[in-house]
């Protein structure tokens, strides 16, 4: 699906919304290309092409909206999208809150987001890099019983059209691999997981992938049992990404209007240790989801989040609407229709903190009774203003004794508040890995609070 | 129209060689508004149509979807399947095998009083802001966020295979709940009802929305949020936890639903939610829980928002126990897993897809807890020291289903047999076997089913609703107050 054909149909229903009798309207028509194969017990399980066009349709009447989303864009689809949407608002009470949608802005278009090559992988290609890793874990030893995971290619394309003149366009092509690896020892299994995501297929190193998951796995079997307590802590950057995503609800207007965010009740305030960054940048190609606008065709620019552990409200993100009910304009993040949300309010997907000045063998080296967390697992917030989170390890998480890694351990549970977690940042990694929604470093903190041990 | 399209589909895919096929023409519509600060904030529609074909070439899976439904791309579409399937069979250890199921020709449809979607946004949206203003107007100091949902869902499935089965089902869903948020310096608590995360949801129509009489529970729910904000804090102990059905639900979808799916057990998820610690080798044998848990799963469950006449394989909706006096006796399970295993009994009809564009996988149906022997009242009056915890704010379990941590909205500390004071940021961890052997005692009284309509399982990530039929439910030594 070519960006011109989107164009055509976000701007024929933006102007035939108009011509109902709408005082504003927005049409955004996007598609998705998601090829993705699958493999557990080391063989190819699932095994998926799939191709979705779609077009959503705000129409505004006197400040009521009518949204509807409908999962085509062919002429007599696009009609009754927009007819619906104008039904929907005609009988909808109106929004006092809501502004308007967004003025429309110059943007620069990001160069070499999308790969041909890459959105439209033969499925042969994908099959052969999934055996290809299979074969590598198995080769890294006898013990090596399953290995799984999933090789993924497509592409994201949308184009965002209003009746104020707005009209801008994405896309982007990705390829992502993870791979899960089992080994099993007497009956004691070790885990490993690795993953990488990118743009472009050529950026997959399969060899690698593969090769630290089997490395992590056989590393793991026969894992003893820590008691819990408080433990320094080295976070890979996979943990620090999924811990991050949680606590950047926190800059989110909607948690912020309502109360929940921990930022409200700490502005200006250094909440974090004044090593700690944090960034949101949908232009930094070092993330995945690069986009030149948000989902209503906002420029995206940065936004700090954190500077040096501080943060106040500079740093909470909008789309128009939380913007309008505080009277300010849009920081252009409004959802960006890559990743299939839609659903109503800003979001973060492109966050980034910078590198330190550390490898992780330097960390694991100043750690003199530690934890090394390779992966968190099933985060949940517990208490929103003071980000308790609870969640567990997995795929890899080993004692720290004396300044080496010297045995496997069981996964444990973690419940804490990140906000003292990361007050406690001793050492940031100079490798930044970038994973689906944070582009990090790995880090060293001084404790995290274990509250439970799991069982094998 | 779009039925030629999926009969094309299948021809043409019989054609290129599959040894076995199916495809699936979906519409799938939902409506959502939400109601917050006297402000309708969501009015949202959303709809989707597609086919999916699956298929089995040299052996393997394959699998194609797209919403693109022309003429021209539907044979497209089945070759893509074709080739996919080729594609698979370069990695694989053995043939697909798929246990027998008879080929129906059949239809299904939800039964409902009133359609959801042909009840006027005029009367949905009264019925929201009544019930959200009640909730705002206990305090307009310390209520600082007030809300209320509705959700309907309507699917249109055409299920066809290469043997014959020809079923058309129309499931219809709907619900919706009304939340208060009190917050007093930092301090903040939320309080739901019927459940939390938008309310409670039933295969039936509105009639099911009317009988929840939000407006009727507002004022008490906001007026439990203010009470937590004065409340103390959950202890931290060993004790015994009476948990209500509000938040036992999740616990069965955690803790018994998710570890019984035969996929998870057999190793095909271990790259994303993880696998199972029920292996097969426990099967029959081993001890889930006390004499007193009977978990089923239940496809027939009146209004249970994982009830349908077929899965997505074409297999009858069925009621196979998991766990039968505390023994675990059963797997969810698909046709292929349920040949792996040789389950005598075939597949238990679990195979569910989120969309046109999905392949199935084993999802849970409706994960019911039986009834007990105990009123609600008894159990409480029987218990000399515990806490009570309902409605349920955080989850989270590991990879393999054992070690778990839930956080509650609200909680009762109990002593001497009654409810003696609210208690605020209650929490409760364990060890799945461990802790449904500690349970002595369900309730008959209170059960009935919840719906869970965001159930994320597989890669590509599918969200599937499936529901839960509990009471409360009485454990023994349980640990609290972690947070």
């Amino acid at each position: 699906m070519s960006l011109e054909i989107l164009s055509e149909v976000a701007r024929k229903a933006t102007k035939l919304a108009v011509k109902k009798g709408a005082d504003q309207a927005e049409a955004t028509a996007f598609t998705f290309i998601e090829d993705l194969t699958r493999f557990a017990n080391s063989q190819i399980h699932q095994n998926v092409a799939t191709h979705k066009n779609g077009l959503r349709v705000r129409a505004v009447l006197k400040k009521k909206i009518g949204d509807i989303m409908v999962g085509a864009i062919d002429p007599s689809s696009v009609e009754k999208a927009v007819s619906d949407a104008i039904k929907i608002a005609e009988v909808s009470p109106q929004n006092e809150l809501f502004k308007s949608l967004p003025e429309p802005k110059k943007y620069t278009v990001l160069k070499g987001t999308y790969d041909r090559k890459t959105a439209t992988c033969d499925p042969n290609v994908r099959a052969d890099n999934a055996k290809r890793a299979i074969q590598i874990a198995h080769d890294k030893a006898s013990f090596v019983r399953a290995v799984a995971g999933s090789y993924m290619t497509g592409s994201a394309a949308f184009v965002v059209a209003n009746s104020l003149g707005t009209h801008a366009a994405a896309q982007i092509s990705l390829a992502q691999m993870a791979v899960t690896v089992i080994s099993e020892k007497e009956g004691s299994e070790g885990h490993g997981y690795c993953s990488a995501y990118a743009r472009n297929m050529k950026e997959i190193n399969v060899d690698e992938i593969a090769g630290k998951a089997a490395d992590k796995s056989v590393r793991s079997v026969r894992p003893t049992r820590l008691e819990p307590g408080e433990y320094e802590a080295i976070l890979a950057p996979d943990a620090v990404a999924l811990s991050l995503s949680y606590l950047s609800n926190g800059f989110l207007a909607t948690w912020f209007q309502d109360g929940t965010s921990f930022v409200k009740y700490n502005l200006g305030k250094q909440v974090f240790h004044e090593k700690f960054n944090l960034k949101d940048d949908g232009r930094d190609l070092e993330t995945l989801y690069v986009s030149p606008v948000d989902g209503e065709g906002v420029p995206k620019q940065a936004l700090t989040l954190v500077k040096d552990g501080i943060v106040d409200e500079k740093g909470i993100c909008y789309d128009s609407y939380t913007a309008g009910k505080e009277g300010k304009k849009s920081t252009g993040h409004a959802v960006v229709p890559f990743i299939e949300a839609f659903t109503p309010g800003p979001d973060l997907i492109n966050m980034v903190m910078p590198p330190g000045d550390t490898s992780e063998e330097e960390m694991i080296k100043e750690t003199r009774r530690g934890v090394y967390v390779s992966r968190f697992h099933y985060v949940r917030t517990v208490n929103q203003p003071r980000m308790i989170l609870t969640g567990l390890t997995r795929d890899g998480t080993f004692l720290i004794e004396n300044g080496e890694i010297t045995k496997p351990i069981l996964n444990l549970r973690f419940t804490d508040s990140f906000l003292d977690v990361y007050k406690g940042i001793q050492m940031i990694g100079r490798d930044q890995e970038r994973q689906a929604l944070a582009t990090v470093p790995p880090l060293k903190v001084s404790r995290l609070r274990f509250t439970g041990v799991s069982e094998q | 129209m779009n039925e030629d399209l999926a009969r094309i589909a299948l021809r043409t895919i019989q054609k290129l060689g599959a040894s076995y096929a199916d495809v699936r023409y979906v519409n799938v519509e939902s409506e959502n508004l939400h109601v917050k600060k006297g402000v309708a904030e969501e009015i949202r529609k959303r709809s989707l149509a597609g086919i999916g074909v699956r298929a089995i070439a040299k052996g393997a899976w394959g699998f194609a979807g797209t919403t693109v439904l022309k003429r021209t791309s539907i044979a497209d579409l089945a070759k893509k399947a074709y080739k996919v399937a080729c594609a698979s069979a370069r990695a694989k250890k053995a043939d697909v095998k798929l246990s027998p199921t008879s080929p129906r020709k059949a239809k299904y449809l939800t039964p409902f009083r009133k359609d959801p979607f042909k009840i006027s946004l005029q009367e949905k949206l009264d019925a929201l802001k009544t019930a959200e203003r009640i909730a705002a107007a206990e305090s307009k100091e310390l209520i600082k966020t007030s809300s209320s949902f509705f959700r309907a869902h309507r699917e249109r499935k055409l299920f066809l295979s290469s043997e014959g089965a020809d079923i058309d089902q129309k499931i219809v869903w709907c619900g919706g709940g009304v939340s208060a948020t009190a917050i007093r310096n930092g301090d903040v608590q939320i309080r739901s009802y019927p459940a939390s995360f938008r309310g409670n949801f039933n295969t039936a129509g509105y009639e099911f929305l009317e009988s929840l009489d939000l407006a009727g529970h507002a004022s008490e729910t906001a007026r439990e949020a203010i009470q937590l904000l004065s409340a103390d804090k959950c202890p931290s102990t060993t004790t015994t936890l009476l948990i209500a059905g509000d938040q036992l639900a999740l616990q069965v979808h955690e803790s018994c639903g998710h570890p019984t799916e035969l996929d998870r057990a057999l190793g095909t998820e271990a790259d994303y939610a993880g696998t199972s610690f029920l292996t097969t080798d426990k099967l029959g044998t081993f001890r889930y829980g006390s004499p007193k848990v009977d978990i089923s799963a239940d496809a027939t469950t009146p209004g249970g928002l994982g009830t349908f006449g077929y899965d997505d394989e074409g297999v009858p909706a069925k009621n196979v126990p998991l766990i039968k006096k505390g023994v675990f006796v059963n797997y969810q399970s698909s046709r292929e897993t349920a040949a792996f295993l040789n389950l005598p009994e075939g597949s238990s009809g679990g195979m569910r897809a989120d969309s046109p564009l999905a392949m199935p996988i084993v999802r849970m149906t409706n994960i019911n807890l039986l009834p007990g022997d105990w009123k609600v009242e008894e159990l409480i009056r029987d218990t000399q020291e515990g806490i009570l915890m309902l409605t349920n704010k955080s989850w989270s379990i590991d990879d393999r289903r054992l070690n778990f941590q839930f956080g509650t909205e609200a909680a009762w500390l109990i002593k001497n047999g009654s409810k003696e004071r609210m208690i605020k940021q209650a929490t409760y961890t364990g060890i799945t076997h461990q802790f449904w052997g500690s349970c002595d005692a369900v309730s008959n009284d209170d059960w009935h089913m919840h719906g869970t309509p965001t159930c994320g399982k597989g890669v590509p990530g599918q969200v599937m609703y499936v529901g839960h039929g509990v009471s409360t439910a009485r454990f023994r030594n349980v640990r609290v107050g972690i947070a």
